[in-house]
């Protein structure tokens, strides 16, 4: 009975997600589940772990009815609660186990559901436009299936999710980084995108670069940008594409398993039909898996092309911020990965629009693309670029949702007390400013058991979060060593004075 | 005064037993949650019936326990302090002779026969006016949200914390039930509750069930919730047996404060009952423990009001009464006598700090079970008419067994307590005290305590400013010019307050409270940060931290944390950095320089 079957098994991640709408009548119960993983699981399992969430939901909201349940810290379980769409949950129950590393900063681990459903929403709309346009609930649940799974694939590292322990506590999730750019470069880069941006004639196309796995430039807004820029960084760029070969991104790392290829797309979550009130996905017709893995490759032009969506069919995307679908195009020059996003409104003849448009990308602006691509890489510092000696830090610009860090290589030279440390901190952080509306102004230097000091810094949105180990004793040294940091690379943002 | 008989007679005062079935809102009432739980075949049925009220034949129908004299509390000497409770009263029976309440012992695994056998009374039969003095409470202390408001407008009601528990006509259908910043529940593991902060118990049963349906769902998967959280709402669980306790809290504490004042709560529970209650549930999942803690009421209100003004109930230190060293040695020493005479532990009191203490060889007292002793005998009337011989528990002494106290106030304040595990020892003990007060009075320490009462503690305005010594006291050697001494206002450079935790003697110290920090709304917001940042220093399996410094809108807090003491320092925000530290070192040195007079010094074998 219950989750008593927690711990059988190596797989120690649940992720479910449930609509609060749906079967409210006793008998029904199995109606509200719309996604479970591990899919295998019992009925019997799965409603435990729904009925336990829905109740908790409905129990907090007595008491706080603005925010329900967000989190239940059991003794050897986390249960990470994200209402994704209004009665839409998301929640995701993980195993702790110290021995195993298995410590977790639960904002990081809701940033890795919103993220997931951020990415549904741009390529497949919102879960409950797809409930509604097919009530039964078989159509989004053949959707979110594959894209859950295939999302969950890209965490799988050997024989386990890999979720965002406190090693990667100098990270934020759902971020973007950026490049930084030289000033003649920045010239050349507001060229070109000035030529993408007309290149579909008199409708405004929009664009996002991008060098490696960074942020050049975008025409978006931030939360669109977000999107965007994850998914570029996980199928897009070059590192994306050379799949297998490990990724120096500071939030994607590890090698790619494709593990869904062993489960048939077309195997519903919930079993085989019969045991479903929902039709079967009968009249849902061919799934699509806009994260399959392996699917995108470069071609002769320099677009990349994939058969995801059929053959010569280009995907499109749904911009938030407008609530208009684009086309998007990639077009890819060594290092450098242009997304160029086209208004669907603006496409009349479908693909044969699409090959103008890129034959006006490839004609208008090669030339650019060519020599930007020559200006970044000549101004470019490597993987480790963003090192700061002496600091390993994360920094955080809230209103811009852009972040930058010590790179990973970098960052694991910490000791594991340092990482704890700051991943404690970053949680009290959190804490605080889940509390107060208003941007939080707050300074916390810690100088924990080993030395090392862990200081986190906010001001004005932005957030500034550092381990100092060869720090020499003294808080007024720690202070000094922030502060140049401060001055020197946050145009003195976190600075006192 | 009252008898322990008056608190289980059927109330006249017409409070009608509510509907057994609270629901009234189905759409977010508590029953459904359960039935979401039960839905899903999952939860196991609650075992608590609709006609559990039944069983009760009155018990905690009072309609408030607050006293109507309405002179208690007020802000002094390092927190909100009750004084003067029911105090002329207390004077006229100071004589009465031994007059032991119900003097029925609980022996392990027997069941109690009568439902006060705790063998005390609490405060019972004045009632006259309540409705008036706890007005003010309403809006400073407890503890309803404002909505939309963040309403520091009530920061002027100084705080007349009245004990007793208030708010019995509201049960979980009430929305102000609902809005109350901070609920403690025990329940049995069978879903019966024990005890609500607020509300009336019977009406909760539903509620408690829930809660009871919560923890079992859980459990069953073979796990143990231990926290929920929504938006500034945390529910804090914690099982001991088969009692479960419960805090529902939107007041920006720890998760781990929370939890230790769930263990406090049921440290104050075993201290009454010991816990051969556990056997009483063995014997009867369905027994019903409310007649138990009748009249217990203003001991919990007491003890949760603690949490906003007691450093002691985080840090896990008790703190003394400055003293001069020969005179808290002169009274250490006839304790010592005392305790040589065949008693466990003497302790002369004032208020919730010691005087001084002695126990007998090996045996040691945690500053928990001082702390839940203290309450216990602070917040109970019947101590304070006449001498008393009580059975009570300590728990972190032994949980098992019930020692005897002997209780005596020499004056509101001073009071002794003799422990001892002899139930027959109350005459020996009377000669105690009886030779006791002739010493105390012969040294004139009781007028000597009094007199450190009135002038209080450690002051952050007496810690001083060497400017000589600056360039020697820091190793920075700043020498640039002296900002002003006087930022803000308090103590030099900004200081407002500190606490300084000796870990060798498990004592503490906490300077007065200066202006700025004045109000009761100021000072318990002053103590839920350093409860952070205890929190944030002792972080499970990787603290002690050994230095923070952590700065908001609000403060400057500086923390140390040596293997010989703890150092809290609070400070204004904008307090200059070097300076706030150069300003910890002096009162470190200023604590060292009058540590004789602040701690009771190892006189007594103190080995935890």
């Amino acid at each position: 009975m219950g989750m008593a079957s927690m711990s059988s098994g190596s797989e120690s991640l649940r992720l479910c997600v449930f609509d609060l709408r749906r079967g409210q009548h006793e008998g029904q119960e199995l109606d509200k589940i719309l996604f479970f993983y591990p899919p295998d699981l019992t009925f019997s399992t799965q409603l435990s772990v729904i009925g336990l969430s829905e109740g908790l939901i409905t129990f907090t909201r007595l008491f706080s009815p603005d925010a329900a349940c967000e989190v239940i810290e059991a003794e050897r379980h986390s249960h990470v609660f994200y209402e994704a769409e209004p009665d839409i949950w998301m929640v995701m129950v993980v195993e702790k186990n110290k021995e195993i590393e298995a410590v977790w900063r639960i904002d990081a681990l809701r940033r890795v559901l919103k993220e997931v459903h951020s990415l549904f929403v741009m390529f497949q709309g919102s879960i409950r436009a797809l409930l509604e346009k097919e009530p039964t609930g078989g159509l989004i649940r053949s959707h979110l299936y594959p894209f859950i799974t295939d999302y969950l694939n890209d965490l799988f590292v050997g024989k386990k999710h890999q979720l965002p322990s406190f090693r990667e506590t100098l990270t934020e999730r759902g971020t973007v980084q950026m490049l930084t750019l030289a000033r003649d470069a920045a010239l050349e880069v507001q060229s070109l995108v000035g030529v993408l941006d007309s290149c579909a004639g008199t409708v405004r196309c929009h664009s996002v670069i991008l060098f490696h796995d960074l942020l050049v430039s975008t025409t978006l807004s931030p939360d669109d940008t977000v999107d965007v820029f994850a998914f570029s960084v996980m199928r897009l760029t070059t590192n994306a594409l050379s799949s297998g070969t490990s990724s120096w991104s500071y939030l994607r790392k590890g090698s790619v398993t494709p593990q869904i290829s062993s489960r048939s797309t077309s195997v519903l979550p919930l079993g085989s039909g019969g045991t479903l009130p929902s039709g079967n996905g009968s009249s849902t017709g061919r799934v699509i898996r806009p994260l399959q893995h392996d699917k995108w490759s470069k071609g002769k032009d320099g677009f990349l092309v994939t058969d995801i969506w059929g053959i010569d069919a280009t995907p499109t995307i749904l911009i938030q911020k407008t609530q208009e679908r684009f086309y998007l195009l990639t077009y890819q020059y060594k290092s450098l990965t242009l997304v160029l996003l086209v208004p669907t409104a603006a496409i009349v003849n479908g693909e044969l629009d699409i090959s103008f448009v890129k034959q006006q990308v490839i004609e208008n602006a090669s030339a650019k693309i060519l020599k930007v691509e020559e200006k970044l890489s000549k101004g470019w510092g490597g993987e480790n670029a963003y090192h700061v000696s002496g600091y390993r830090y994360l920094l955080v610009d809230n209103d811009m949702e852009v972040s930058r860090a010590s790179p990973p290589g970098k960052v694991a030279t910490l000791a594991k007390e340092s990482l704890l440390a700051l991943n404690k901190l970053r949680e009290e952080v959190d804490t605080e400013k889940g509390r107060s509306k208003q941007e939080k102004d707050m300074e916390i230097c810690i100088r924990a058991k080993n030395n090392t000091w862990v200081i986190a810094r906010l001001n004005r949105g932005k957030e500034l979060y550092m381990a100092l180990e060869k720090a020499s004793e003294t808080l007024l040294d720690a202070t000094d060593s922030v502060q140049r940091f401060s001055n020197r690379y946050c145009s003195g943002a976190f600075s006192m004075d | 005064m009252a008898t322990s008989d008056s608190s289980s007679s059927p109330s006249s005062s017409g409070t009608e037993f509510a509907d057994p079935n609270p629901s009234t809102d189905p759409e977010t009432n508590s029953e459904r949650v359960q039935s979401q739980l039960e839905s899903m075949n999952l939860s196991q049925p609650s075992e608590v019936s609709d006609g559990s009220h039944t069983e009760y034949s009155g018990g905690d129908d009072d309609d408030d326990v607050a006293s109507a004299n309405g002179n208690e509390g007020g802000v002094s000497n390092g927190g909100l302090v009750r004084e003067g409770v029911a105090g002329t009263s207390g004077e006229e029976e100071m004589e009465v002779s031994l007059r032991v309440e119900n003097p029925v012992e609980m022996e392990a695994g027997e069941e109690p026969p009568s439902p006060t056998s705790s063998g005390y009374d609490g405060e019972r039969g004045s009632s006259g006016g309540a409705t008036s003095t706890y007005k003010a409470d309403d809006v400073s202390e407890d503890e309803i949200r404002e909505a939309n408001v963040d309403g520091d407008t009530a920061s002027q009601h100084e705080a007349a914390w009245l004990p007793g528990k208030r708010h019995v006509d509201e049960d979980d259908a009430s929305m102000s039930w609902r809005k109350r910043k901070k609920h403690f529940f025990i329940l049995s593991n069978s879903g019966k509750p024990i005890y609500s902060r607020y509300g009336d118990e019977h009406k909760l049963a539903g509620f408690s069930a829930t809660l009871q349906a919560i923890i079992s769902f859980v459990e069953n998967g073979g796990d143990r919730v231990n926290l929920v959280k929504a938006g500034k709402h945390q529910v804090v669980f914690l099982v001991k047996g088969p009692i479960y306790l419960v805090c529902i809290s939107c007041t920006d504490e720890t998760y781990e404060y929370l939890r230790g004042q769930l263990d406090l709560l049921y440290g104050q529970m075993i201290l009454i009952l010991t816990k051969s209650i556990d056997r009483c549930f063995e014997k009867n999942a369905k027994f019903d423990m409310t007649p138990l803690l009748g009249g217990t009421d203003a001991v919990f209100s007491s003890l949760v009001h603690s949490f906003s003004w007691n450093p002691a109930t985080f840090l896990h230190a008790y703190t003394c009464l400055p003293l001069p060293y020969a005179l808290r040695q002169a009274t250490g020493t006839i304790l010592q006598d005392v305790c040589a005479s065949g008693v466990l532990f003497s302790l002369l009191m004032c208020r919730h700090k010691v005087v001084s203490l002695t126990g007998a060889q090996k045996a040691s007292l945690h500053p928990d079970d001082l702390l839940l002793l203290s309450n216990f005998v602070m917040s109970s009337e019947s101590f304070r008419t006449s001498e008393s011989f009580s059975p009570i528990c300590l728990p972190r002494y032994n949980a098992q067994a019930f020692l005897h106290a002997y209780v005596h106030f020499f004056d509101d304040d001073t009071y002794v307590i003799l422990l001892t595990t002899r139930s027959d020892a109350f005459h020996h003990l009377k000669d105690c005290r009886v030779r006791l007060e002739d010493v105390l009075l012969k040294s004139n320490i009781l007028s000597v305590v009094q007199r450190s009462i009135a002038e209080g503690g450690m002051r952050v305005e007496d810690v001083p400013i060497d400017r000589r010594r600056r360039s020697s006291t820091t190793n920075q050697g700043q020498d640039t010019a002296v900002p002003d001494v006087s930022v803000g206002t308090g103590g030099p450079f900004g200081l407002w307050h500190f606490m300084y935790r000796s870990i060798y003697l498990d004592q503490y110290i906490s300077s007065e409270f200066s202006p700025p920090v004045t109000s009761h709304r100021q000072q318990k917001s002053l103590y839920r940060a350093y409860q952070k940042l205890y929190a944030s220093m002792h972080v499970k399996g990787l603290g002690p931290h050994k230095t923070q410094y952590r700065r908001d809108e609000n403060y400057t807090l500086l923390c140390w944390v040596t293997p010989d003491f703890e150092l809290y320092a609070a400070f204004d925000p904008l307090a200059d950095k070097a300076m706030a530290i150069k300003i910890c070192n002096q009162v470190c040195q200023r604590v060292k320089d009058v540590e004789n007079e602040v701690f009771l010094q190892g006189a007594s074998p103190f080995s935890w």
